[in-house]
């Protein structure tokens, strides 16, 4: 079973050995066909896109069966697709079956999945808690977004932001500078500023898991981990969780 | 205005409600021909009063209508007569009954959706027009009757509540039934079929129970009964962008004790993919695609 995310940043393909992942891969999202490609070169897998249409479980197909999510889940030759919250879902109980809601921190959006209570909620009115809000600053500073979390880690006396919108947060930070506030405090200030943003949405809980390509950034984790009075928990990929949630919800499906 | 703001292009020039902000600057672009303006200026919207006032300043004569917060049928009956002079007065009587009898056929229509037999879209289409009568009782009445005569069936996955205001995108309940959601109750507009009257007495008492203008505990315990008679499995909060309705969420979600979607929306237009993402989502849940701890 092949579980594919196609997001707006980013393409995951995660591939099962059983309950096991026995690879994956991310590549950007206009290339995702090219994952497909890579695993067929390599020998993974034998999957012939095309043969994955809905509900073609027991009919003719060549390879692997894919169960797609993310934004293009619908445009990927699929045999079933998912929305990434169910996916997220799948995904972190695979790992913690007993944790309370997931914060899934993605490119465009950001999603809070309260799994207790069979309730979520998306932002998607504003771009100051989503990775891209992230890559913005990064190109403002002419810096590499994975340099974020390691300024972050050097910062002494973080600054204080207090803009909501994630422009006019710029210009906070572009203050900052002028008064030539160190840029790793000024970064770490971002960075809490964001983490502040998001646990308005996340409900008092005893767990949170956090997932998304976001959250490889450290700066992010730490900034969550001080504001959230609870168990922070972070899966070894937190990128290819939904990816790994569609495969295992495919498998189910079986 | 009910069926004009959905299919409307215009931007409206502050970012305050679009439902409110649309009709007003429709109004003040003359792009509608009205002598008169009649605006609910409580015990509805709050931004109502100050874009009425606003369209009073452009030389339209305006009136403004109170809801009780308290249910006073007194007051109920003193707003209804005020609007009643300023309409120029109660000119036939008959059409109490007949505006009675077109809102009985509409609850028909509401009943054959609870019971399956008529698309959500469709019924809603009718039960919100059940607020101004599309401008025309006679054809509003015909239109009602061909559609009761049409019987559906109606296929999906779970049964939905559909509380708040109605939404601004025009194909929100087709879109919400490709995902196998059937709305089975349109709280706004059920109250404009389920109140009538033969009087103004009649009238005044009934309005006065118009849920949206009274105290969240009594439009909840109305709600409750609703809820529990049409056998919902999840219910669909619906707010505007800075409607006031949004500050009610969380209690809603505290009181309504079953799986719970809030939407908010802003500008008019086809239900956009967030929406749809959100409402994908919801169906799945409903579905038991992930709610199970094991």
């Amino acid at each position: 079973m092949i579980g594919l995310d196609v997001g707006s940043r980013t393409a995951k393909l995660v591939m099962m050995d059983g309950d096991e992942i026995s690879d994956h891969k991310v590549i950007n999202s206009r290339h995702w066909r090219e994952l497909l490609d890579i695993f067929m070169k390599e020998g993974k897998t034998s999957s012939n896109i095309s043969d994955n249409v809905p509900g073609n479980v027991d009919g003719a197909h060549d390879g692997d069966l894919i169960c797609a999510t993310g934004y293009f889940r619908k445009k990927i030759p699929n045999y079933c697709n998912i929305t990434e919250i169910t996916a997220a879902i799948y995904g972190v109980r695979h790992y913690y079956p007993d944790a309370d809601v997931v914060v899934d921190i993605g490119g465009q959006d950001t999603k809070i999945i309260d799994m207790r209570y069979n309730s979520f909620q998306l932002n998607d009115k504003c771009s100051a808690g989503t990775g891209a809000f992230l890559e913005f600053i990064a190109k403002y500073f002419d810096i590499d977004v994975e340099q974020l979390g390691t300024l972050h880690a050097t910062a002494k006396n973080p600054a204080i932001l207090n803009q909501t919108c994630g422009i006019f947060a710029l210009s906070e930070m572009i203050s900052c500078m002028v008064n030539e506030d160190n840029i790793a405090d000024v970064v770490a200030g971002m960075h809490n500023s964001f983490a502040r943003r998001i646990s308005h949405m996340i409900p008092e809980c005893s767990s949170v898991v956090l997932i998304g390509g976001v959250v490889k950034n450290g700066g992010i984790v730490a900034a969550l981990s001080d504001i959230l009075d609870c168990e922070i928990l972070l899966p070894p990929e937190p990128q290819i969780v939904n990816a790994l949630g569609a495969a295992l919800y495919g498998d189910s499906m079986l | 205005m009910n069926n004009f703001v959905p299919l409307s292009t215009l931007q409206p020039r502050n970012k305050l409600c679009a439902w409110c902000a649309i009709w007003r600057d429709t109004i003040l672009a003359r792009k509608v021909d009205i002598d008169r303006l009649v605006v609910v200026a409580g015990g509805d919207c709050s931004n109502a009063l100050n874009d009425g006032e606003r369209v009073s300043f452009s030389g339209i004569p305006t009136s403004y209508f109170f809801y009780p917060f308290n249910g006073n049928t007194a007051m109920m009956k003193d707003e209804l007569h005020s609007l009643c002079t300023f309409l120029g007065g109660l000119q036939d009587k008959s059409v109490f009954s007949r505006i009675e009898d077109i809102k009985k056929q509409a609850l028909e229509l509401d009943r054959m959706r609870v019971n399956d037999e008529i698309s959500a879209a469709t019924c809603f289409g009718k039960l919100i027009s059940c607020s101004d009568l599309q401008g025309d009782v006679d054809a509003f009445a015909k239109s009602l009757m061909e559609v009761s005569c049409t019987s559906q069936i109606v296929e999906y996955t779970s049964r939905i509540a559909l509380i708040g205001l109605p939404p601004i995108y025009h194909d929100f309940h087709d879109i919400a039934a490709s995902f196998g959601l059937h709305i089975v109750y349109d709280e706004l507009p059920y109250e404009f079929v389920r109140i009538c009257g033969n009087s103004m007495d009649e009238l005044a008492e009934n309005y006065a129970t118009y849920t949206f203008s009274r105290s969240l505990r009594f439009r909840l315990e109305f709600l409750k009964k609703e809820l529990a008679m049409r056998d919902i499995d999840g219910v669909i909060h619906y707010t505007q962008h800075s409607c006031h309705h949004n500050l009610e969420d969380d209690i809603m979600r505290n009181e309504i004790d079953k799986p719970f979607l809030t939407i908010q929306g802003d500008l008019p237009s086809a239900t956009p993919e967030q929406v749809k993402l959100r409402l994908e989502a919801f169906s799945e849940m409903l579905r038991g695609k992930g709610i199970d701890r094991t």
